[in-house]
């Protein structure tokens, strides 16, 4: 028993020690991190396997957070919403105080999304199931209209860079007839582009691409290579922003596509709106970091439950998980929960580890990850080059990726040039395929009657709120206008 | 006493690994798969990979050459010396990516060896729907109310509903999903009438009693399934084979194909391995050389037809 424990805490602290590496690494996605793990976990004892690859997916959530905080790239999709108040802190030279905040909300989404692994399995894989394809087209366009509070400066401008992002998802196979679309013959393009190559060029390579611009690069004032947790005030302050950003995650985990990356969305414009300091978003507000990153962390267990349960994994990360289950002869399922209850149970020890962990490792290296973004401009600069060309020719082995890498690198120096923000391209990305997929699946369905969205009452509900999301901040918008007028 | 015994080993492994390279000219064969790690065709050469060595008496490792949807490791496999030392684990999929797009090396750029398992294909409905066969599938979708499902478009699975849509004379929507988990949520809330699918996919639900079997999609009944009978049983005469076989480059010397001609057979009677792929829902199919190269031409023939014929491809 104690030596089972001990195996488990072991895996544990491996996993998320590999996970926040990964996820830290620009152009490493969790799922990635995650897949170059499991040939390892073959031989191991299986709930050793299983606890090490869940760990991972907790860490890598917390680790992206890590460059959208300290060089404004967000190392997972989920990071992204992470990065606008992130840096912001971090270029006042409160980056420790920021990644406090990110890894103190990352365990509290953490324990929350665990609790509710383990009290709400049953009656949550009923709620996945209430999902339909119109559903699912109505929760990406939810997802979408966050956009409209997004572009805050001018609408138009986040209206363009959200359809470029659209476009962008249209390459790829045709979700329903199979065609390819701009692909030009490209294998490589077949299975579209992938997100999180857009992000990394769009923030990495396009801010390199600034600061080259930039003339007499100053040395950044030298940062306390120390991480500061949040204090009794600012604790009660983010706890609003944590509750909300663990309920969506709650939410967002349960259901296949959006993932992360929606859920960390939703929470930031909540936190927003929910907030006594709404003009602090965006210049550093900590309330700002704690949303998004309490979502991430929860859906990284949430995103469990359907999988476990119903054997359907609801995001890259837990099809790799999935993979786990299956190479060890273990097939999620309600069965799971009977004939082996024992790696459930030992799972669920393993990710309360997993989220402890996470906080003792994110404490150690955060002074490193410090000190090592404070050395000189050029240098830095180089290294990141370097990190960001090697990682995605190392995950995808093709030149053809590094080129798309950089060219999105100067979409995002253009972008910033005209001042549009690059947040809604993201969504764009990767909300796109899945708003368009479920529309088109929802319309087959329904022999092309329009009405399936208003008659499913889930997309009703969520049609209902993204409509309400944009006229508010359309109003909003007109409001502003009118006083600078 | 103990020196004597490790002299003893040693001679021992001398002498089987001599018997080795008698049987087979490379120590260590190297299978590349397409799959990342964690997906079908990673799992089952996974698993394959220790047994397979015990049988032949080498050392099999596992290679993921992803991206592209096979193009990279087709193109790289179509490069390799053809020695014996790699090999490519063949699914529908390079079929499919060879004909959807343009790929440096298609299917026809390499040789195929030999099958070695098939993945049933079943069609299932939700444990609690209304059909209890699939008679009253179709005839629920004579009145063109039928809503069946298949997980990616441009599949197997998708071209065999059509195929069914086609010979039943029904003409049913088929809505397609991005793979067969997020299919199988869409057949438990009873969007879909029926949904077609890898038996592995749905055994979780189908353990617990959530799903229900209507037929299989290929020849022959399944050893664990006894009871449900086949597509071509119940009068409409379809069946696919989602083969798992190997590949190599051209040129492939005969004695090397030979080996493996005799080494999956036996491979496939080994009791170990028997039990683990049984439990993994794998069907033995075992096909020599010769009529695997015209199995495989049949196929990619049959999959241009009905790639061309629903208009995916010119």
């Amino acid at each position: 028993m104690f030596s089972a424990t001990l195996i488990t805490v072991v895996a544990a602290f491996a996993g998320v020690s590999w996970g926040i590496l990964g996820g830290a690494l620009p152009g490493i996605s969790p799922s990635i991190t995650m897949a170059l793990l499991l040939p390892l976990t073959y031989s191991m004892d299986p709930t050793a396997a299983i606890v090490m690859l869940a760990s991972t997916y907790v860490g890598a959530e917390y680790g992206g957070s890590i460059p959208a905080i300290l060089i404004r790239t967000p190392g997972t999709n989920a990071a992204a919403a992470t990065v606008i108040d992130g840096y912001a802190m971090k270029q006042q030279g409160r980056a420790g105080e920021a990644l406090g905040i990110s890894l103190y909300s990352g365990f509290v989404g953490g324990l929350f999304g665990l609790g509710v692994l383990v009290l709400l399995t049953e009656p949550l894989s009923t709620l996945a199931l209430a999902f339909t394809p119109p559903a699912y087209c109505a929760l990406g366009v939810l997802g979408l209209s966050v956009i409209a509070s997004l572009a805050r400066e001018s609408l138009v401008k986040g209206l363009m860079a959200g359809v470029i992002g659209l476009m962008i998802s249209t390459v790829g196979t045709d979700p329903v007839t199979g065609l390819s679309r701009f692909t030009f013959g490209s294998p490589d393009l077949l299975s579209g582009v992938p997100a999180i190559l857009v992000m990394v060029g769009l923030f990495a390579v396009g801010e390199l691409l600034v600061q080259s611009t930039e003339r007499g690069w100053v040395q950044p004032a030298p940062e306390r290579a120390r991480i500061r947790f949040p204090g009794p005030a600012l604790w009660r302050r983010i706890a609003l922003p944590q509750a909300i950003g663990s309920v969506i995650g709650t939410f967002e985990g349960l259901m296949p596509g959006g993932g992360g990356a929606v859920s960390s969305f939703l929470a930031y414009n909540e936190a927003r709106r929910w907030s006594r300091h709404k003009e602090e978003f965006g210049h550093g507000s900590p309330e700002g970091i704690a949303a998004p990153e309490a979502a991430n962390n929860t859906v990284a267990c949430t995103a469990l439950v359907p999988m476990l349960s119903l054997g359907i994994p609801s995001s890259n990360s837990a099809a790799v998980l999935l993979g786990g289950f299956l190479m060890h002869g273990l097939i999620p399922g309600p069965m799971l929960f009977v004939s082996h209850a024992e790696v459930v149970d030992g799972l669920y020890a393993g990710l309360l580890a997993a989220n402890i962990a996470m906080v003792i490792v994110g404490y150690v290296i955060m002074g490193p990850c410090i000190w090592l973004v404070s050395r000189p401009r050029p240098y830095l600069t180089a290294f990141i080059y370097a990190l960001v060309v090697s990682g995605v020719f190392a995950i995808e082995t093709s030149l053809f990726h590094v080129g798309l890498v950089l060219a999105f690198g100067v979409v995002g120096f253009g972008l910033r040039y005209v001042q549009a923000p690059l947040l809604p391209m993201v969504l764009g990305v990767v909300l796109g395929f899945m708003v368009e997929s479920n529309y088109r699946r929802a319309l087959v369905l329904s022999s092309g009657d329009h009405m399936t969205f208003l008659q499913d009452p889930v997309s009703a509900v969520f049609l209902a709120l993204a409509l309400l999301f944009v006229l508010g901040s359309v109003i909003g918008h007109a409001r502003t206008r009118r006083r600078q007028a | 006493m103990r020196l004597a015994l490790l002299v003893l080993a040693v001679v021992a492994l001398l002498v089987s690994s001599v018997a080795a390279q008698a049987r087979y000219p490379k120590s260590v064969v190297i299978l590349t798969t397409h799959s990342s790690p964690g997906g079908g065709s990673d799992v089952f050469l996974r698993e394959m990979a220790p047994h397979l060595s015990r049988v032949m008496g080498i050392t099999v490792v596992v290679e993921n050459v992803a991206g592209g949807s096979g193009a990279r490791a087709m193109a790289m496999m179509a490069k390799a010396k053809p020695d014996g030392g790699t090999f490519y684990a063949t699914t529908p999929t390079f079929i499919y990516t060879s004909l959807l797009s343009s790929p440096a090396a298609r299917y026809t750029d390499l040789e195929p060896i030999v099958n070695v398992f098939f993945d049933p294909e079943v069609l299932y409905t939700a444990a609690s729907s209304r059909f209890k066969t699939l008679q009253q599938v179709i005839d629920q979708a004579r009145g063109g109310r039928g809503r069946w499902g298949a997980g990616n478009p441009a599949s197997l699975e998708r071209q065999a509903l059509e195929r069914l849509k086609q010979r039943a004379g029904v003409s049913p929507v088929v809505a397609t999903f991005e793979g067969g988990g997020d299919m199988l949520i869409n057949v438990l809330n009873q969007t879909l009438d029926m949904g077609i699918g890898e038996l592995q996919e749905i055994r979780g639900q189908l353990d617990a009693g959530r799903v229900r079997l209507l037929a299989v999609v290929g020849d022959e009944r399944l050893m664990q399934f006894p009871d449900v009978g086949t597509v071509k049983e119940q009068g409409i005469d379809l069946s696919v084979r989602k083969f798992r076989g190997l590949a190599g480059p051209k040129g492939m010397p005969r004695e090397i194909v030979a080996a493996w001609e005799a080494a999956v057979p036996k491979l496939l009677a080994d009791p170990a391995y028997r039990q683990l792929y049984t439990r993994n829902n794998l069907q033995p199919g075992f096909i020599p050389h010769a009529e695997y190269v015209k199995f495989m031409s049949d196929f990619g023939g049959q999959t241009q037809a009905f790639l061309k014929q629903s208009g995916v491809i010119r």
